[in-house]
C-alpha cells in the first residue's frame, strides 16, 4: 500500500488510486470540470493541477495515479495561479449569458469563478467568437456551442458509458466544437445523463429547460418508481410556489420540475434512462382523483374507513375470513403492503401480470428492466406471492364467490402505455365482488363500478421503502404533497389496523422497524442505518448466515 | 426619571390651558387680528390668483424624475418586449409579487422570452428591487401610483397593461437607474400598433389563489 502525504496528512492507499480519487474520499477540494468518476479520464480542462513535490511541473490530480512517498500539495500559489488561468482561458469567449442560462445557479464556471479566479476579461466582449445557439442534438438536449468548455464529458459518456457514439469533437484547435456525429440524432435511451453531467449550460434538458430558475428547486433524495432497478435520484421541486401559493392551503404548494441521476455505485452509478427520468411526467397523465367517491354522506378518507372496516368485519362474520382479502401492487411501498397484509391476516396478494418472470430480466446492458415496478423483491419478500394466484387467481375466486369483500390498490406504472389488459381485468374483478375498495392516484374510468374509491399518494408523495431486484432496501422520500384529501396507502392502513385493535404508527420508520421483526429478508436492517444510498438486505442476511454456520 | 406608580407615571406636571392664555396675552383683538390673515389670504387667492393648492385628481403635480410608481415593461426598437424572463426580479421581489413563466424565444439569439409576466400590484410594496435586479432595464418603474379597481382581478398586472396604458402617457417613467446612461424604450401604441405577446391572467396566480381561499373560509 502506497503512502501519501497530502495537504500534510499521511495516508495509506490501495495502488492504482488517483490523487483526486483519494482527495474526494478524504473530503480535500480539487476543482475539475472534465473529471468524473463514471467515464473515464481525458485530463483536458487543467483545472484539478496539483503540486507534487520532486516533479518539476504541476500534474493533473485526475490522471496521476498515487505512487510511494508522493508528497502532494493542493493550495500552494502555484497551484491557485495555474487555476485562474485555467479558468481566464475557459471563459475568454464565454458569452457570459447567465440571466437566460438554464444552469446559471448550478454552474461550474460560476462556482469556480468565484471560488478560484474572479478575474477581468482581458479580452472585450464585441470580440469574442460567436457559435450556434441552441441547436437540438436530440429529442431531450439541446446544446449551445457559446457555452461549451470541451470537456468532452459528453463524448465519454457516449463513448464509454452508452457505447453507441453519438457526439463527437469535430475539427481542431479553436475550432473544434462539439456535435453529432453526421447528423444522426442523439436519442439512445440515456441521453438525459448527458444534461447532468455537462458543468456548464452548454447541454440543457429540452424538457426542463426555463421551466424554472434552479434556485427556487428544493432537492428530495428518493429511489426512481420506474422499474424494478431502482435507481437513485433526486427529484428538483419547487419549495414554495413560485409567486406564491398558500402552503397547506393549495396543492401548488409542490410541483415536481425534473429529476437528475443520484450516484450510488452499487446500482445506478450516476445514470438514469431517459424513461426513469422523465416518468414523473406519468402522475400529471391523467386528472389525479381529489376525493373520496362514496355513496353516503362521508366526504373524507378519514370519516370513510371506520364504515370500510365494519363492512369488512360482516363479510368476515357471514362468509368466514377467506371472504376478505387484498389486491396490492408492486408500486405499493414496503412498509404499505405489510400494514395490507396484516390487516387481511395474510390474504393478499400483489401479482397484477407478469412481474414474477420479469422482475430480474434486463432490457439493456445498463440499467433498464422489463418489470416496471419498484418494489416486486418487496413484495416477494414481504410473502405477498402466495396460494391466491395473484389478480386473475382472486378474480377466479371472487367469480365463485369465495371471496366478497376486496380492497384493491393500484398505482398505475410511472414508464409505459398504462397496461390496458391489466386494467380490464381490474374491472371484471370489481364486478364480481359484492364489497369493493379502490384506492387510487388518479380518475380513471375502470374504478366506475367500486363501491369506495379513494384518493392515495403515489410515488414521489409518499415516504416509504422499494427494495430492488437485488434486495437492495431504498428509501424513496416524499417530495411534494398529494393533492386534494389522497392520503398515503401506509397511513390509511395504520388507521384501518387501528379500527381492528391493532394499534400502529403511520410513520414509515416504525412499521420498517416491525418489518425487521417479522420478515426474515430483513432482519438486521434498520431504517435509520439504510442511509441515503440503500442497503442490501440479502448481504445482510449472507453475513447472518456465515455467523450462523460459523 | 418621572416616577410612576403601578405602571402609570404620577406628579407629572399638568398645563393649565386657560391661565397659558392669560399669560400669553390672548384677548378679543388677537382674534380679529387671526381673521385679518384668513381674509388677505382669501383676497389674495381670489383677485392675484395666488393659489397654493390644486384641485387634485383633476390636476396632479409633476413627480420626481426617481418616483416609484406602477412598473413599465419596455421594448426593443422594434416594439418587441426587451425582457428575456430571466426571473432576476423574481428573485429578489421581497412581496413575491411578480410571477413569470418562460418560453422559447424564435430567435436563438434572444433564446427566452415571458410567456407571462403578471406583477400583483396589491402585494408589490414599490421598493424598486426589481428595477435595479434588472440586467436588461426592460422593466423600470412609472410615476403613476393609482390603483383603485372594481374588483382584485384588475389589479393584476399582465404584459400588455405593463407595456403600455393611459398612465404611462399622462404621468411618464419614473424610477430608472442607469438614467442617462441609457434610455429605456416604452411601448407606443401609435408607432407600433400590434405586439404578438400573449397576456392572459393565469388562475393559479396568487391573488386567484388567495381569493379562492377568502372564499373558502366565508
Amino acid at each position: 500500500m502506497p503512502k501519501i502525504t497530502l495537504n500534510d496528512q499521511t495516508y495509506d492507499v490501495p495502488p492504482g488510486k488517483t490523487i483526486i480519487q483519494l482527495a474526494d474520499e478524504v473530503g480535500v477540494q480539487i476543482p475539475r470540470y472534465c473529471y468524473h468518476p463514471d467515464i473515464g479520464i481525458e485530463g483536458s480542462c487543467r483545472m484539478c493541477l496539483v503540486e507534487v513535490e520532486k516533479l518539476p511541473k504541476l500534474v493533473p490530480s485526475c490522471a496521476t495515479p498515487i505512487t510511494e512517498g508522493m508528497i502532494v500539495r493542493t493550495a500552494t500559489p502555484r497551484v491557485l495561479q495555474a487555476v485562474r488561468y485555467a479558468m481566464e482561458f475557459l471563459l475568454l469567449h464565454h458569452p457570459i449569458d447567465c440571466p437566460v442560462c438554464d444552469q446559471s445557479g448550478e454552474c461550474w464556471l460560476q462556482d469556480y469563478y468565484m471560488a478560484n479566479a474572479g478575474h477581468t476579461s482581458r479580452y472585450p466582449g464585441t470580440e469574442k467568437t460567436r457559435r450556434k445557439k441552441a441547436t437540438d442534438l436530440g429529442p431531450l438536449v439541446k446544446l449551445d456551442q457559446e457555452r461549451c468548455i470541451l470537456c468532452t464529458r459528453c463524448v465519454r459518456f457516449t463513448r464509454n458509458v452508452t457505447h453507441t457514439g453519438e457526439i463527437v469533437v469535430l475539427n481542431r484547435g479553436h475550432a473544434s466544437e462539439i456535435a453529432i456525429h453526421g447528423g444522426k440524432p442523439f436519442d439512445n435511451p440515456y441521453s438525459g445523463n448527458v444534461v447532468d453531467i455537462c458543468p456548464v449550460g452548454a447541454l440543457t434538458s429540452s424538457d426542463f429547460r426555463f421551466k424554472v430558475r434552479s434556485w427556487f428547486l428544493k432537492g428530495t433524495s428518493s429511489v426512481c418508481g420506474g422499474c424494478s432497478t431502482g435507481c437513485n435520484m433526486r427529484i428538483d421541486h419547487s419549495a414554495r410556489a413560485l409567486g406564491g401559493g398558500i402552503p397547506g392551503e393549495s396543492a401548488n404548494d409542490g410541483k415536481i420540475y425534473r429529476t437528475v441521476g443520484r450516484r450510488n455505485v452499487d446500482v445506478n452509478q450516476s445514470w438514469l434512462c431517459d424513461e426513469g427520468r422523465l416518468s414523473f411526467h406519468a402522475m400529471e397523465r391523467w386528472p389525479r382523483l381529489q376525493s373520496p367517491r362514496a355513496t353516503g354522506d362521508a366526504r373524507t378518507v378519514d370519516g370513510l374507513l371506520p364504515a370500510i372496516h365494519q363492512r369488512f368485519e360482516s363479510i368476515r362474520k357471514e362468509h368466514g375470513d377467506g371472504a376478505v382479502a387484498g389486491l396490492g401492487s408492486a408500486t405499493n411501498t414496503n412498509e404499505a403492503l405489510f400494514l395490507m397484509k396484516k390487516y387481511f391476516r395474510g390474504q393478499m396478494d400483489f401479482r397484477l401480470g407478469t412481474e414474477m418472470e420479469t422482475y430480474l430480466q434486463r432490457q439493456d446492458d445498463l440499467l433498464r428492466r422489463l418489470d416496471k415496478h419498484p418494489n416486486t423483491q418487496g413484495a416477494i419478500h414481504l410473502g405477498l406471492a402466495g396460494t391466491l394466484g395473484g389478480m386473475r387467481g382472486l378474480r377466479m375466486m371472487a367469480e365463485s364467490r369465495q371471496i366478497r369483500g376486496m380492497w384493491i390498490s393500484y398505482h398505475p406504472q410511472l414508464i409505459g402505455d398504462g397496461e390496458p389488459e391489466i386494467l380490464v381485468e381490474l374491472q371484471q374483478l370489481i364486478g364480481a365482488l359484492d364489497f369493493s375498495v379502490v384506492s387510487t392516484t388518479h380518475e380513471f374510468a375502470w374504478t366506475a363500478g367500486a363501491t369506495i374509491v379513494l384518493p392515495m399518494a403515489g410515488w414521489a408523495e409518499e415516504t416509504g421503502t422499494y427494495t430492488n431486484f437485488a434486495g437492495r432496501v431504498q428509501i424513496a422520500n416524499h417530495a411534494v404533497m398529494p393533492p386534494g384529501g389522497g392520503q398515503p396507502l401506509h397511513s390509511m392502513m395504520s388507521k384501518m389496523l387501528g379500527l381492528a385493535g391493532i394499534q400502529v404508527s403511520a410513520d414509515p420508520a416504525a412499521i420498517f422497524e416491525w418489518i425487521a421483526r417479522e420478515v426474515p429478508a430483513y432482519t438486521g436492517v434498520d431504517y435509520d442505518a439504510i442511509g441515503p444510498l440503500g442497503m442490501s438486505a440479502q448481504a445482510v442476511t449472507e453475513v447472518k448466515d456465515e455467523e450462523v454456520a460459523r | 426619571m418621572i416616577p410612576t406608580k403601578g405602571g402609570y407615571a404620577v406628579d407629572v406636571p399638568t398645563i393649565n390651558v386657560s391661565e397659558r392664555a392669560r399669560r400669553e396675552n390672548a384677548s378679543l383683538w388677537s382674534t380679529f387680528r387671526a381673521f385679518g390673515v384668513t381674509f388677505s389670504r382669501l383676497f389674495t387667492s381670489l383677485i392675484k390668483r395666488d393659489m397654493p393648492t390644486i384641485s387634485y385628481p383633476e390636476q396632479s403635480r409633476n413627480y420626481s424624475e426617481r418616483f416609484r410608481g406602477t412598473h413599465i415593461l419596455t421594448v426593443r426598437d422594434d416594439g418587441s418586449l426587451k425582457c428575456v424572463a430571466c426571473y432576476m426580479c423574481a428573485t429578489i421581489c421581497p412581496a413575491e409579487c411578480i410571477y413569470i413563466e418562460a418560453a422559447e424565444h424564435p430567435n436563438p439569439e434572444i433564446e427566452k422570452f415571458p410567456k407571462l409576466f403578471n406583477i400583483d400590484m396589491m402585494r408589490c410594496i414599490y421598493c424598486g428591487f426589481c428595477v435595479d435586479a434588472c440586467p436588461e432595464e426592460a422593466i423600470v418603474m412609472s410615476r403613476e401610483h393609482h390603483q383603485a379597481a372594481y374588483n382584485r382581478n384588475e389589479t393584476l398586472y399582465g404584459i400588455e397593461k405593463l407595456m403600455a396604458r393611459p398612465g404611462i402617457d399622462a404621468k411618464g417613467p419614473g424610477y430608472r437607474p442607469n438614467r442617462p446612461f441609457s434610455e429605456a424604450k416604452i411601448f407606443d401604441p401609435k408607432s407600433s400598433p400590434t405586439c404578438a405577446i400573449p397576456s392572459v391572467t393565469d388562475e393559479r396566480h396568487p391573488a386567484v389563489l388567495y381569493e379562492s381561499m377568502i372564499q373558502k373560509r366565508q
